[in-house]
Order: C-alpha cells, then structure tokens, then sequence
C-alpha cells in the first residue's frame, strides 16, 4: 500500500524536477564549471526523494526555546519569557544571545514545532480504518477543514499573547521567514489531506490556503466566542469564498474560452485572413 | 621562500602602484624579511604586512597604541565618520547586558578596552534598559596608557568605581581572572593585535561561566567586490595620510590598516570560535556596513 502511494508520488513530476539537486558531486568532470560549489536546494515542499531537512534549531538553543514556551502565556513573547527559559534550561540570563534573532526565534519554533506535531495529531494518508470514526469519508475541502481546525487549536494556550507574535513576525528583517513558515505549513496541510495535483493547481491551492489560514489566525486572537465558535464560522465562510472564487474563475475561463473559439469561427466562415 | 610572493600578492591585493609610491618603507620591509626568517628558527608572526618574531610583537603593538592613546577616539570618528560608534551602540544593544526581573547581576570582562568605549556603554545600558545598578565591567587592556585613559574617562563621566575597574591584562593569559567567572567576555576592535588568537580564544573559554558568551567586534572582509575596491583604496591611501595629518603617526595608522587586511574572513574566524569550544551564534556571524566590521558571539556550553 505504502509502496505505490511512493511509486505514484515519485513519478515525473513538477515536485520531482524541483527536488532534484541542481548537480550531484559525483557528476562527471565534464561540466565542472556547475560541480564546483555544491549547491543544495532548500527543500520547501514534501519530497520523497530527500530526506528531512534537520530541525532549525540547535539542541541548546530547543533546550532554552522549549523552556521559554512555557513562559510566554504569563510574559509573552518577550525578552523575560527568554530570560526564565534559559535559567530553567540552567543556563545564565546572558545565554539568550544564543538566539541570534531573540523573541523571533521563539515565535520562529512555535511555529515550527506545531507545524511538525500537526502530522502526529491528523494523518489523511493513512488507511481509512486507522483513522478515528468521525474523520473517515470525508472530502479533500472537508479534510483541510479539520487541519486547518487542528492546528488553529494548537494556538489556544498562547492566543490573548498571539498578536505580540504576530508583530514580531511583521518586523520587516523577519518577514521572509514568516512567509516561508507559513508557506510550509499550508503545504503540509494539502500534503496531510492526501492532495496529489501535479499541475499549476499545486501553486494556487497553496497560496489560497495560506491566505485563508493567515486571515482566521488573525480573526482567532479577537475571538471571545465560547470555544472559538466564532472563528470556525469564519474559517468556513473563507473555504466557502475559496470555493466561490475558484468556480467563478473557471467558469469565466470557460465563457471566455466559448467566446473566442466562436468569434473564431465566424472569422474563419468569412473567410478572414489568418484563420 | 614562501614568504615572498605571499606578501608580494597581499600589496597588489591591496591597491596598485599608487600605495607603493606612498609606502615605499612597506614594500623595502619585504625584500628584506623573508631572509630574516630564514636565518632564525624561533617561531615568527605577522604585524600588519611585516613578518616578526612571535616574541616582538606584543612590544611592537603596545608602541603603536601607546602613541595613539591620546589621539585614539578622536581618530576613530575620522576614520569612520562616526560609524564607529554605531557599530560600537549596535553591539552593545544586541548583548542587551544587565540584570534581568529575578536574575543576579552580571559580571562583564572587556578585554582590549583601554579607553572604556564598550565598558562605559555597558555600564549605561544596563542601568537605563534594564535598571541595573550592580552588574560590573572589568576592562583590560595590555597597554597602560590606554588604560589610563580609560581611567580619565571614567572620572570625568561620574562612573561608579565599583562597577568598573581597570587592570593591565594580556588576553592571551588573562592570569588574574578566576576560570568560570565572567558571564560575558567582550572584545571590540582588538583580537587583531594579539599574538596568538588561538591562545586568546582559549582564555575567554577558560573564563567563561558555562553558558556565557563570547562577543567580538572586529574589522572584517567586505563585499562585494566594487565596494571592497573602494574600501581597500581608502585605507591604504587615505588613512595614513589621516593619521599623519590628524595624530602625527604615519606608521602606526599604516599598522592598522596592514592589520585589518590580515585578519581572518568572517567564516574563517567563526571556525576559530568554534575551534576554541564556544558555540557559533547563528551561522557565526553578522555583518555591519557591508562587512567593513563584523560581531562574531560564541556561547560556552553547559558542561
């Protein structure tokens, strides 16, 4: 089962071409000129060709970040979350110079981390009768849902602290970054729900998704809704926007598609040039 | 034998035939050393672009900085129109040192400080960002007269005498400081004239509390090349005949621009960092104005 889901994935496609190393070292001499310098492609996306990346962060510096998490619903993201993180690490207050972009670095592996724990909670790809009752039949858009839903949950403990994070990220030196955590956790989100497009889809699928997740996580931090009711509601009616949009999309291009092929048509019964 | 073309390549490096008409003493220092190499078995170093032996070196800098003291600041501003103080403020900022809420004071060690430039910033920092009174600077320097003039300095701007002392220190030994007692070991624009940065890299570790850091504030390689060009041209050409006009002392602004040059690339020195036992910050490093300096932050491990 394992075997062809690999087997179909690992076929020709976009994904393989862009997971392929630029050049591998034992290529031969001939085109040296590229060998030279090793270049290794950041991986952005799910490939089965390569392994993991390693984790971003140092087992120092997870041993102060996993400590000053605990920190941040009474401090926030700030300075003093870091400093009591370090000293319960057992470390000096000094040591947080460790974490070469400070409080971003804390915001950087909550991010990380929940975007990694998302495929421990909820794994589409696995067999149907391995996943809980109420998560089996569902569709794909029904599947982000839940992911979606999933990983939002996973800011509840931090949220009335989640617009401190949401500034830091904002800071312009830390936006690339923001934007790549974001990118990767909606790929992970279409790759957990089983999506397996080869095409342009692969792209705007992505980007609608990580607007969709940006905007909700936005929304969640003004939420006093009873169990962030509120939230799931707009989460919905964003999928719903989506969905209109993308029908819309398709149905002007189908219109326009008709419109051009007929005008075409009534050149080419005129005998007009070039048709 | 070897030591010829090396040095011949460093000067074309450096600029052309322009700085060689300015410094003839530079490129007559070069014919002649490769021979006293030769002749002598005990181990050689470099001071700027001439080659001395290991044991001349610490002398030959501390006359540098001994006729530069007095003068030295107000050089510093016009070398860098003023940058340097930015650089020195950023650093400074990014240790964000001082007592945190709960937390013991600190005990700082900048070594090569002479005029108190980083120990007085410190000082400020951490009594007016975290509201500590209590946190204290040791300043080292193995030259006295730049120390003296820290000295100075620290009475006219009413520092505390308990929080800062200044004491004479060679940073490759630093004898007098107990192992594993300084939270944080600076170092700004000095790492450079030590004879051996291994053996002064080893001391900070030696130092170090374990989980303290290790900053260091030095020229480095610029880049891109353009830029480089332009910078290589003004501080072979132009500082010198700043230093002669400003300080009245060709030769040791000549020295300082040698010495730049032959310090080691950014990710070079990192690797020394972490050679010596400290853990890279990040990938080592982080560039000011273009690499024209650069802070390296190593951080002790827990045993």
């Amino acid at each position: 089962m394992n075997n062809t889901l690999r087997a179909n994935l690992s076929g020709p496609s976009i994904r393989w071409i862009l997971s392929k190393p630029i050049i591998s070292s034992s290529a031969p001499s001939r085109c040296s000129f590229l060998a030279a310098p090793r270049i290794e492609l950041r991986r952005r996306y799910h490939s089965y060709q390569h392994p993991a990346p390693a984790p971003p962060f140092t087992t120092a510096e997870l041993a102060i970040l996993s400590a000053s998490l605990l920190h941040v619903p009474s401090h926030g993201f700030s300075d003093a979350a870091l400093s009591f993180g370090a000293r319960d690490a057992g470390y000096l207050d000094i040591s947080v110079n460790m974490l070469s972009r400070g409080v971003f670095d804390l915001v950087h592996y909550h991010l990380a981390t929940e975007r990694l724990r998302l495929s421990d909670k909820i794994d589409f790809r696995k067999p149907e009768n391995e996943l809980p009752e109420c998560l089996r039949n569902l569709s794909i858009p029904a599947k982000i849902r839940v992911l979606c839903m999933e990983r939002l949950k996973a800011n509840v403990p931090i949220i009335h602290r989640w617009q401190e994070a949401l500034a830091v990220m904002s800071l312009a030196g830390n936006i690339p970054a923001s934007m790549s955590e974001l990118a990767k956790l909606s790929d992970e989100i279409w790759f957990l729900a089983g999506d397996e497009s080869h095409d342009t889809t692969w792209y705007t699928k992505r980007a609608t998704l990580s607007t969709v997740y940006a905007s909700t996580e936005l929304f969640m931090t003004q939420d006093n809704s009873k169990d962030f009711e509120a939230t799931w509601e707009f989460l919905d009616r964003r999928l719903n926007d989506v969905k209109t949009i993308g029908s819309a999309v398709s149905n002007i291009a189908s219109y326009l598609d008709f419109t051009v092929h007929a005008f075409a048509n009534v050149l080419r019964s005129k005998n007009a040039p070039f048709f | 034998m070897s030591a010829r073309p090396v040095s011949r390549g460093l000067l074309s490096a450096a600029s052309s035939k322009h700085l060689r008409s300015i410094v003839p003493r530079v490129a007559a220092f070069h014919s002649i050393t490769p021979k006293n190499d030769q002749s002598n078995s005990e181990p050689v170093t470099h001071f700027g672009f001439q080659t001395v032996k290991a044991s001349l070196k610490a002398t030959k800098v501390a006359e540098v900085f001994s006729s530069v003291a007095s003068s030295y600041d107000t050089m510093n501003d016009v070398m860098s129109f003023g940058i340097h103080r930015l650089w020195k403020d950023h650093f400074v900022r990014s240790l964000n040192p001082g007592r945190r809420p709960g937390g013991q004071p600190m005990s700082i060690l900048d070594v090569a400080g002479g005029t108190g430039d980083i120990a007085f910033r410190m000082l400020d920092h951490s009594e007016k960002v975290n509201g500590d009174r209590e946190t204290t600077v040791l300043c080292t320097d193995i030259n006295a007269d730049m120390l003296r003039e820290g000295e100075k300095r620290a009475i006219q701007g009413g520092y505390d005498s308990n929080r800062i002392s200044f004491c004479v220190e060679n940073a490759e030994t630093l004898e007098s400081i107990p192992d594993n007692s300084i939270d944080l070991y600076t170092i700004s624009f000095g790492i450079r004239n030590v004879t051996s940065i291994p053996k002064a890299l080893k001391s900070a570790h030696r130092v170090l509390k374990p989980g303290g850091v290790f900053a260091c504030l030095e020229f480095s390689k610029v880049s891109p090349a353009p830029l480089d060009a332009i910078y290589q041209q003004y501080s072979f050409s132009i500082i010198p005949l700043m230093g002669q006009l400003v300080a009245g002392d060709r030769d040791s602004y000549q020295y300082l621009v040698e010495s730049i040059k032959r310090f080691p690339s950014q990710s070079e020195f990192a690797r020394m960092i972490k050679d010596a036992g400290l853990a890279n910050v990040g990938k080592g490093y982080e560039e000011l104005t273009f690499g024209v300096a650069s802070i390296w932050k190593g951080v002790k491990p827990l045993e």
